[in-house]
């Protein structure tokens, strides 16, 4: 499987398979993120459309050194969503003409915090299996690191360093892939 | 200054209640408060999931439509699909140089996003049929063998499958066994998926006769 490095060498060097292997690996988490902005299949799939031809295009702007090709594409993607969503609501405001009530923003629904979501899940779904595996039992199944033992049969203190571990390179990733392509800014934590 | 050690701001990330000790250090460091919050929200947004391995594939009419959208802009001109013939040769050309010449491998630009196969209704001679594909630009290409003649014509319908009564006429075949009809734009073409092929009597009635001939579901 070729790296983020990799790939961004193939598509610097104009290999439109490179583009074909990112859509392949990343095509679904893009088209569920405009479609967790947009409501709506169509322009889900128009944005995502749009977030490959931006990629493309922009390609040489792609720096794996700072973050993820994930990253990077939703971070392109979150863009044209909002475009689009804002185009809509001023077409919206055209039509109406009378007061067009904006909904309050539900705070888990931002945008950013989707992305850093999806983020966050695809380094969940990149580390070791048992790391992975400890993690999912703690966020999902909300047991503790004792009950998480015995259900997987680990010693308490694997358990432990896998939880450790797994958070620390999740957080890692969402500083990261936060501060190269979203809002946030660079914050300096503790190495874990 | 004893700071809290990874394991428990992890724990305590973790909703594992605060010990007094932990509470009185966190009071007073605003280090171990940061990491403990930044543990935190990490653990919310992988508790908020979803499963990116659940995800189903985006579908493959995405890509073509990525695919034009990348090509360069001299080859997205170049439309050869009047003929039936010239694509298959215009194939086979690049194969035969492909890897030499990068524009031609580009050639056929008419991308197809969605196709269908027709097949004969009972009432109609088994070995009637067709083909239909749909090109990027909205353009429908009709290919059908062995219709039954008719005193009135063969007219091209995409109906909505889940209402029935939902279709829109998008012109008809002639004489001839192939077409290029265009699709009027905006066509919701993942509703109107069931091509249907009728037989019309010269009667000025724009209704479907409710004679239909062939039918196929476009898929991309």
């Amino acid at each position: 499987m070729d790296s983020d490095e990799e790939l961004a060498e193939r598509l610097r060097d104009g290999d439109e398979k490179a583009l074909r292997v990112a859509y392949d690996r990343h095509g679904a988490t893009v088209l569920y993120l405009a479609q967790r902005l947009l409501g709506n299949r169509a322009d889900a799939e128009d944005v995502t459309q749009l977030t490959f031809v931006a990629a493309w295009t922009g390609r040489d702007g792609f720096d794996p050194q700072r973050g993820t090709m994930l990253g990077w594409l939703l971070g392109i993607a979150k863009r044209k969503a909002v475009d689009r969503l804002r185009s809509a609501e001023r077409y919206k405001r055209v039509a109406e003409t009378v007061s067009a009530q904006v909904p309050a923003e539900d705070e888990t629904e931002r945008p950013d915090r989707i992305v850093d979501r999806l983020v966050v899940a695809d380094e969940l779904s990149r580390l070791p299996a048992d790391q992975r595996r400890t993690l999912e039992l703690a966020f999902f199944d909300d047991l503790t690191h004792p009950q998480i033992a015995e259900v997987t049969g680990l010693p308490l203190g694997t358990v432990k360093s896998h939880i450790r571990r797994g958070m620390a390179s999740l957080r890692r990733r969402w500083e990261v892939d936060g501060a190269a392509f979203g809002s946030r800014s660079t914050r300096a934590s503790r190495a874990l | 200054m004893q700071h809290l050690d990874l394991d428990r701001l992890v724990l305590l990330a973790l909703s594992e209640p605060q010990e007094p000790a932990d509470a009185d250090h966190l009071a007073e460091c605003a280090g171990c408060r940061h990491d403990l919050e930044s543990l935190r929200h990490v653990a919310e947004l992988g508790a908020e999931g979803p499963d990116l391995g659940s995800l189903p594939a985006p579908p493959e009419r995405i890509w073509q439509r990525i695919e034009a959208g990348i090509a360069p802009a001299e080859t997205r001109v170049v439309r050869p699909r009047r003929s039936r013939w010239l694509l298959p040769a215009l194939a086979a050309a690049v194969l035969a140089v492909a890897g030499t010449v990068v524009v031609l491998q580009r050639a056929p630009a008419e991308t197809v996003t969605a196709r269908a196969t027709l097949t004969p209704l009972a009432t109609v001679p088994a070995d009637a049929g067709g083909t239909v594909r749909v090109l990027s630009d909205g353009e429908m290409l009709v290919d059908v063998r062995n219709l039954p003649l008719t005193t009135g014509f063969h007219e091209v319908w995409l109906i909505d499958p889940d209402h029935p009564t939902k279709m829109i006429a998008i012109g008809n075949l002639a004489a001839r066994p192939d077409a290029t009809l265009p699709v009027p734009p905006g066509v919701d073409m993942n509703r109107y998926r069931l091509v249907d092929i009728s037989d019309e009597p010269h009667d000025g009635d724009a209704a479907h006769s409710g004679h239909s001939l062939l039918r196929g579901t476009l898929t991309s």
